[in-house]
């Protein structure tokens, strides 16, 4: 089969027919593969974490289906039929520098290379991806499989693999660019209607439309289904895509310090704060909390037990590993880490009636009353989304 | 069962109330034995919106500052933003019903919009004024 996809480039001048080489699903698995790369690169803020998410989720969907329709697919999309040595890729490349490379109907040698190279890169990432998010947001599928540092860990080499796919996706977009201006003719084009100029006895693929409309079905329920939260939420009760495990709660805890502020979980701040804290009561950040003994015996006891030390959160952990262990701090938006991750906010965001100051966490986070703090759970209101992306 | 469901919400509606008088009276009796009284609600609403200026910051400080001026609408915590609810029992009959609550706001209150501790007479004042709306 290999010999009929092979065609001389005297062949091809003759233009005699047209052959069908892409089939539905390989051309629905290559843009819908794009896409979600494209999507992943620009949700990495982690306010777009869910979408982020969903993009690896089909991408790994994709994948795996690409690598099922490698065996069972039409001609042009098998594997054996599209895999070569590495003296065939070089001899192919030869060609290329001599600006007569021979023709291929299906994937060229060096292309076929790309090809298995970001199928591999691209199965990686989700690995990676899927161990990070478990370990690191203790979410998904392989939630708890790692700690928090592993997942951290994890989440770097998820980074390097993406880049490395970016720079294959270069390559592979410049073989497409310099074949398609050797061979004089539109590759991207045959990439979208499927078909490629050939001589009349090549093997012509199926169009496989009942396997590609089910494909393009499934896409569209799960994505329906991902995020059909944001079709329900309303501006009071907004959409929040991931929950963290329940955390230890207190309701004199809540009552005594939600009195005046937003119930600080005690995950956000080291032992030695929730202790100096305590012991200051008498100037709480300039007002006398007069916290009778009583109330005192059981609140902090609440606080010490459930510290950052602790690490039930992603945020504890990060909050706590960022405070030089000389310090104690008092205020949680003076923690390095809380900093950082809101250095890119505006003053113009801080004293907007709905957000008030810096103390106001609910304003954005979500999940603030339960104190999670997960990475998606953040919604500015409204009206200042715009002054905040353009900072 | 229908007269025992009526009984129930009577005792629910009438519950609130009686604690709000018990409270309320506890500490005009204990603010009289400090010397306060009579009690005037005029005399409250006035030092309600009377603006004391804090020694620190020069700024003035009322009441008002987190209460706003209608007590049946919710307030804002001056520094946090947090959402006080309406003072007026009328609105929000859980206002006034604990006397360790009131004494424990009078305390912190005080001492931030006054700068000082409130007398007997001006806690009294205060009360019978709150507790008209």
């Amino acid at each position: 089969m290999l010999n009929q996809m092979t065609q001389p480039p005297e062949n091809f001048s003759k233009q005699e027919s047209k052959v069908r080489v892409w089939d539905i699903p390989v051309r629905l698995f290559h843009w819908t593969l794009a896409s979600c790369f494209i999507v992943a690169w620009l949700t990495l803020d982690n306010r777009y974490l869910d979408i982020h998410v969903f993009a690896g989720y089909l991408m790994g969907g994709l994948i795996l289906f690409r690598l099922l329709w490698g065996f069972i697919g039409s001609p042009y999309a098998r594997f054996r039929n599209f895999t070569f040595s590495r003296l065939e890729v070089w001899d192919y490349l030869k060609g290329v520098l001599h600006r007569h490379p021979p023709r291929f109907l299906g994937h060229n040698p060096a292309g076929s290379w790309a090809i298995h190279l970001l199928l591999g890169i691209g199965l990686s990432i989700i690995i990676s991806g899927l161990l990070g998010f478990g370990g690191e947001e203790q979410q998904g599928p392989l939630a708890g499989w790692l700690n928090y540092p592993q997942g951290e860990l994890m989440l770097e080499f998820h980074e390097w693999l993406s880049w490395l796919m970016l720079v294959m996706v270069i390559i592979h977009l410049m073989g497409v660019l310099v074949e398609s201006l050797l061979h004089q003719e539109n590759l991207v084009a045959a990439m979208l209607t499927g078909f490629k100029p050939s001589a009349v006895d090549a093997v012509s693929s199926a169009s496989h439309w009942k396997i590609g409309s089910a494909m393009l079905a499934i896409i569209i329920t799960v994505s329906l289904f991902w995020f059909q939260g944001y079709l329900t939420e309303t501006p009071e009760k907004r959409y929040q895509p991931f929950y963290g495990s329940a955390l230890p709660d207190n309701l004199l805890w809540r009552e005594e310090c939600g009195a005046c502020h937003l119930a600080f979980h005690p995950s956000l701040l080291p032992t030695r704060s929730w202790k100096a804290m305590m012991e200051g009561q008498v100037s709480h950040f300039g007002e006398d909390l007069f916290l009778e003994q009583n109330i005192v015996k059981e609140i902090e006891p609440f606080l010490v037990k459930n510290a950052a030390e602790q690490e039930a959160t992603e945020a504890a952990w990060k909050i706590n590993r960022s405070i030089p262990k000389a310090e104690t701090l008092l205020r949680i938006t003076e923690t390095p880490y809380w900093i950082k991750k809101h250095q890119k906010i505006s003053d113009a965001v801080w004293g907007h009636p709905k957000v008030n100051s810096k103390v106001n966490c609910a304003a954005c986070h979500i999940d603030a009353e339960v104190g999670t703090f997960e990475d998606a759970a953040m919604h500015l209101p409204d009206d200042i989304e715009a002054t905040a992306i353009t900072e | 069962m229908n007269r025992k469901f009526i009984g129930i919400t009577a005792l629910l509606v009438v519950i609130p109330l009686y604690a709000q008088a018990d409270a309320v009276s506890e500490l005009e009796a204990k603010y009289q034995s400090q010397g306060g009284g009579p009690f005037s609600a005029a005399a409250g609403e006035a030092l309600w919106n009377k603006t004391f200026i804090d020694a620190k910051t020069g700024k003035g400080r009322n009441c008002t500052t987190c209460h706003t001026t209608d007590q049946t609408k919710s307030g804002k915590h001056a520094r946090t933003g947090k959402v006080i609810k309406p003072m007026a029992p009328s609105v929000n009959p859980k206002r006034l019903t604990q006397a360790k609550k009131i004494k424990k706001w009078f305390i912190r209150n005080c001492k931030w919009t006054l700068g000082r501790k409130c007398s007997a007479q001006e806690k009294g004042d205060v009360l019978a004024f709150l507790k008209s709306l």
